[in-house]
């Protein structure tokens, strides 16, 4: 069974779940793609919106919510992470 | 004083371009794995990172007790297979021994830390182990080979748990450092046995390029596939 998510991890797999569906992901599809609670989800995309990773976007009465080149950059560093945990073993 | 070295002079200075790009290596990783820890402020970056800066470190006394012994020479005899080089000593030997003292206990304490990062000890067992390697490098002293069967036997529980983590998560990139650390694992073989045949020395040095040039190509695949594209992604 994996361990406890840590807070990076958790943005990781928000931002990943974003690219998953193109860069552009509704925040309830979000919400049940990475695992979290709705207040949970709230807190970490304000977190998110802060520090430019994604944006938000109203279109047709729906609230998109968009991934950023930082943040697709903030996803390839942790994927060149991971990568260097599987190769490493740590 | 006389010391004894086992490298054929056309060598000389070949075995300290190989160290040099050993160190290029270990620190570009060691750097790499800093930068990592910042992000995810995981120990075992920090820990992986300090064990190749020690070995980076212990890499550097190796070229300058080397460059001590190349270029100070002042007689060179041939007794059967292998070649002695005589040298005064006189002036330089504090600093030839605190180069020698410090390739050993660096090379030690990397491997050992390394070691450490992947089997977990408690502090009494660090304290003891510490201590040991104290002891084995004031004994190994001058006796070359002690200290490759002690690297050896480091760098094998290394190697092996490479191989154990390749076999459970079937990784490639793992399977590559496994075979990186099993490079420079056999290389201290030939060091052990330098004392029949000076020509394995350089199968040593050759096989240590080896070992550190796949620990460069895994670590450039690790670069490679963080950095490729996100394909999927629609600019919206």
């Amino acid at each position: 069974m994996a361990g406890k998510r840590t807070r990076i991890d958790i943005i990781g797999d928000m931002l990943a779940s974003i690219l998953d569906k193109g860069g552009k992901i509704k925040p309830t599809h979000l919400m049940y793609k990475s695992n979290l609670a709705h207040s949970q989800m709230v807190g970490y995309l304000n977190e998110l919106v802060e520090k430019s990773l994604i944006r938000k976007v109203k279109k047709d009465k729906n609230e998109y919510i968009i991934i950023t080149d930082k943040g697709c950059e903030l996803v390839q560093k942790l994927r060149e992470i991971k990568e260097f945990e599987h190769a490493f073993g740590l | 004083m006389v010391k004894l070295i086992y490298s054929p002079q056309w060598f000389y200075g070949k075995d300290i371009l190989i160290d040099i790009i050993s160190i290029f290596v270990l620190l570009l990783i060691a750097l790499f794995s800093l930068k990592y820890y910042r992000i995810k402020k995981n120990r075992n970056y920090l820990y992986l990172a300090s064990s190749f800066i020690l070995l980076a470190s212990s890499f550097l006394f190796k070229i300058l007790m080397n460059l001590n012994i190349y270029y100070k020479f002042i007689e060179t005899k041939q007794f059967g297979l292998v070649t002695a080089v005589y040298q005064n000593m006189k002036q330089s030997h504090s600093l030839f021994f605190t180069s020698f003292l410090l390739y050993y206990l660096l090379t030690l304490f990397g491997v050992y830390a390394l070691y450490s990062t992947y089997q977990k000890q408690s502090m009494p067992n660090h304290l003891l182990l510490i201590y040991l390697i104290f002891i084995s490098t004031y004994l190994t002293y001058p006796h070359y080979y002690l200290f490759h069967l002690t690297l050896l036997i480091l760098l094998g529980l290394v190697a092996y748990t490479y191989s154990r983590r390749y076999i459970n998560k079937k990784h490639f990139s793992t399977k590559l450092v496994a075979y990186s650390f099993w490079a420079i694992t056999i290389s201290q073989i030939f060091y052990i046995s330098i004392d029949l045949n000076n020509n394995l020395y350089i199968i040593g040095e050759l096989i240590q390029l080896v070992g550190y040039s796949s620990l460069l190509i895994a670590f450039i695949m690790v670069l490679r596939y963080g950095r490729k594209e996100n394909k999927d992604r629609h600019h919206w």
